[in-house]
């Protein structure tokens, strides 16, 4: 903003302040209004909704589902919406970060002395576009379940494995039933138990065939229990 | 009890004190070592004896006294006597909502803190206590976690208004600067607060973030581990996520607050963008007031009033008043004690 765009806002901000009003009452009779709105739906939310409260949390059972409260979501399907896995990090730190430092910067790069919206078409529409994109990652968030989480019933027996494939993060790029990243990067194994045996389910995973990462690193055990829940899928 | 504001123009109205001419007039030190006038101490006690016959003497007295220590009616004519300028609409309100929903929080909270225990064994058991037993336990907890999600869509919204407002636009940059980082520590409060109940969802849930905080570049591992509190989710972690939910965060967002209005204050709140000052036809705003007239920070009320006696404010009327300033308070009840 130049010299003259400054003093020219100010001399303008002026004459409309000496023709508004005082602050008290006029501005506060608005304010109390909004408050009132305000803890009406708060309260209305805490009576009908409540707080429920879930199981205790366990750090040795693997039966769990993340889900972050849903303003988180939409960092949460950034996560999902780049597969992958070297981007990342990408996605979940370096998008936001970038985000957030555009976001602070904004009155020192856009300098456009507008102020009407309609006028600063570039600004508005950015500004629209985000809002739409978050609305919508947001949406996709609730609808979703969690990138961990696998919904296909299974029987009791296989659940110790099932757990482990939902931790692992093969959802990143296998689809499982209803969960995963359908038309990922890995097949899906809806049915792999059917299309293959279960030594070759298990080499697999703990090789990694092509670009997917080999998964030893689990153990023995697990890897059985890997292999044993894949396997029982067909 | 209404606080009394120091109208400069109604001292003239008062009959002289004896002595007090050289008090009224510019440049008398508050403490009194220039001699000829009484010293501040001695204003104050004739004061009392001016006032202490009245029935409503003790409030006026109260307000005299804070007065004189902290010109609250300093602070309260910049806060609440200042204009809001023309056109400004409901949208204005989304600000003091976030503040008046971020009270709620610290009360709420406070409320829960009193019966909740941030250890991993007990973190669970309080919460079953708070929900089940208190009495209006599961109501606080419900508007403390709603109250949550409202504020993160009200700051939104507040957002929202100043970006197509154009309100980050000189000379408000700063206070977006601020915005920018409360949004941040509120989400943080979210993200915090979400452990402590201690349930499978929390529990797992902040697990994940932690992992994905971890895998940030450069400053996330390092950053995973003060949040966790080691390389592993320990005992330790709930507590540390405790402290950060109910006193560093909320500590910081105060503060931020407070400067946040601060700038509202002195700045001023901006006009909806698509209100125009009237102005004769063809002619510039530049021409209309024409350079060097002073313009905000020059007319605006000093907050602290502590800047002196050559302070200058144009008057409603367009008559140059003296600003309220602490010598002020002082003399005020000498001219209230006339009529006794
Ligand atoms: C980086 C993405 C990625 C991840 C993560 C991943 N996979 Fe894979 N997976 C693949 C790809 C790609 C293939 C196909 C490889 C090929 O045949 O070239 C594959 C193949 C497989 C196969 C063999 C399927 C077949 O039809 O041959 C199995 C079984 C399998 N993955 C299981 C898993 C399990 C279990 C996990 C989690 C522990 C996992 N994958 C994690 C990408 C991944
Ligand atoms: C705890 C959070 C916040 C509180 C309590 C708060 C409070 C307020 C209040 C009371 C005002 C006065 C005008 C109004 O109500 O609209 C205001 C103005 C303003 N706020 Fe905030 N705010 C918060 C967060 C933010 C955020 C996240 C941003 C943007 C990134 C922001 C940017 C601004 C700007 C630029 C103004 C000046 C607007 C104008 O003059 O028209 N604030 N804030």
């Amino acid at each position: 903003m130049k010299a003259r765009d400054k003093e020219e806002y100010l001399s303008e901000y002026e004459i409309l302040k000496k023709k508004g009003k005082s602050f008290f009452p006029y501005a506060i009779v608005k304010d109390s209004v909004m408050f009132v709105l305000v803890a009406a739906v708060l309260i209305l939310m805490s009576i009908v909704m409540g707080a429920e409260q879930g199981p205790k949390a366990d750090p040795t059972t693997t039966t769990y589902v993340p889900r972050p409260e849903w303003y988180f979501f939409f960092l949460f399907e950034l996560l999902k919406v780049i597969k992958p896995p070297a981007l990342v990090p990408l996605a979940t730190i370096g998008i936001p970060t970038i985000c957030m430092i555009l976001l602070i910067l904004l009155p020192f790069y856009d300098r456009n002395p507008e102020r009407i919206p309609w006028k600063r078409p570039v600004a508005s529409i950015s500004g629209i576009l985000v809002i739409v994109a978050m609305g919508y990652l947001t949406y996709m968030g609730a609808s979703a379940g969690s990138p961990n989480e696998i919904e296909l019933e299974t029987a009791p027996e296989f659940e110790q494995g099932k757990q482990v494939v939902a931790q692992a993060g093969c959802l990143a790029c296998h689809n499982i039933g209803e969960n995963g990243a359908e038309g990922g990067l890995g097949p899906d194994l809806t049915e792999i138990g059917a299309m293959l045996p279960r030594e070759a389910i298990k080499r697999s995973v703990a090789i990694g065939p092509g670009i997917m990462p080999s998964y030893r690193g689990l153990g023995e055990k697990k890897l059985n229990e890997v292999a044993d829940y894949l396997a029982s899928l067909d | 009890m209404a606080l009394k504001i120091p109208i400069p123009g109604r001292k003239k109205e008062s009959a002289p004190e004896p002595g007090d001419g050289a008090a009224n007039g510019n440049g008398a030190s508050p403490n009194g070592t220039n001699g000829d006038g009484p010293t501040r101490a001695e204003k104050v006690a004739k004061a009392k004896q001016a006032t202490v016959h009245h029935g409503t003497a003790a409030a006026k007295n109260t307000t005299d006294w804070l007065d004189e220590r902290v010109n609250g009616t300093g602070i309260y004519t910049a806060m609440l006597s200042r204009k809001v300028p023309k056109g400004t609409n409901w949208f204005y309100t989304l600000g003091s909502s976030v503040m008046f929903i971020f009270s709620m929080q610290a009360i709420t909270g406070v409320f829960l803190a009193m019966y909740y225990t941030p250890s991993a064994t007990e973190a669970y058991s309080s919460i079953s206590h708070i929900t089940n037993e208190v009495f209006l336990g599961e109501f606080v907890r419900g508007l403390h976690k709603w109250g949550a999600s409202l504020m993160i869509i009200l700051i939104f919204l507040h957002m929202a208004r100043t970006f197509f407002f154009g309100a980050y636009k000189y000379p408000r940059e700063l206070n977006w600067v601020i915005g920018v980082v409360l949004i941040v520590l509120t989400m943080v409060m979210g993200l915090t607060g979400y452990l402590l109940p201690f349930d499978q969802r929390s529990f797992w849930a902040t697990i994940v973030a932690n992992n994905i905080t971890a895998s940030g570049p450069v400053l996330g591992p390092y950053l995973a581990d003060f949040l966790r509190a080691g390389p592993d989710f320990s005992a330790t972690t709930l507590s540390r996520f405790y402290a950060l939910h109910m006193l560093v965060v909320p500590g910081l967002i105060g503060g931020l607050i407070a400067a946040h209005l601060f700038l509202v204050v002195k700045l001023g709140t901006t006009a909806p963008p698509w209100v125009k000052a009237p102005r004769p036809k063809g002619s510039r705003p530049s021409e209309l007031v024409p350079a060097g007239v002073p313009m905000v920070d020059a007319t605006e009320m000093n907050l602290n009033g502590h800047s002196g006696n050559g302070h200058v404010e144009v008057s409603e009327n367009g008559a140059s008043l003296p600003t309220a300033e602490t010598d002020g308070a002082a003399e005020g009840p000498p001219s209230e004690g006339e009529a006794s």
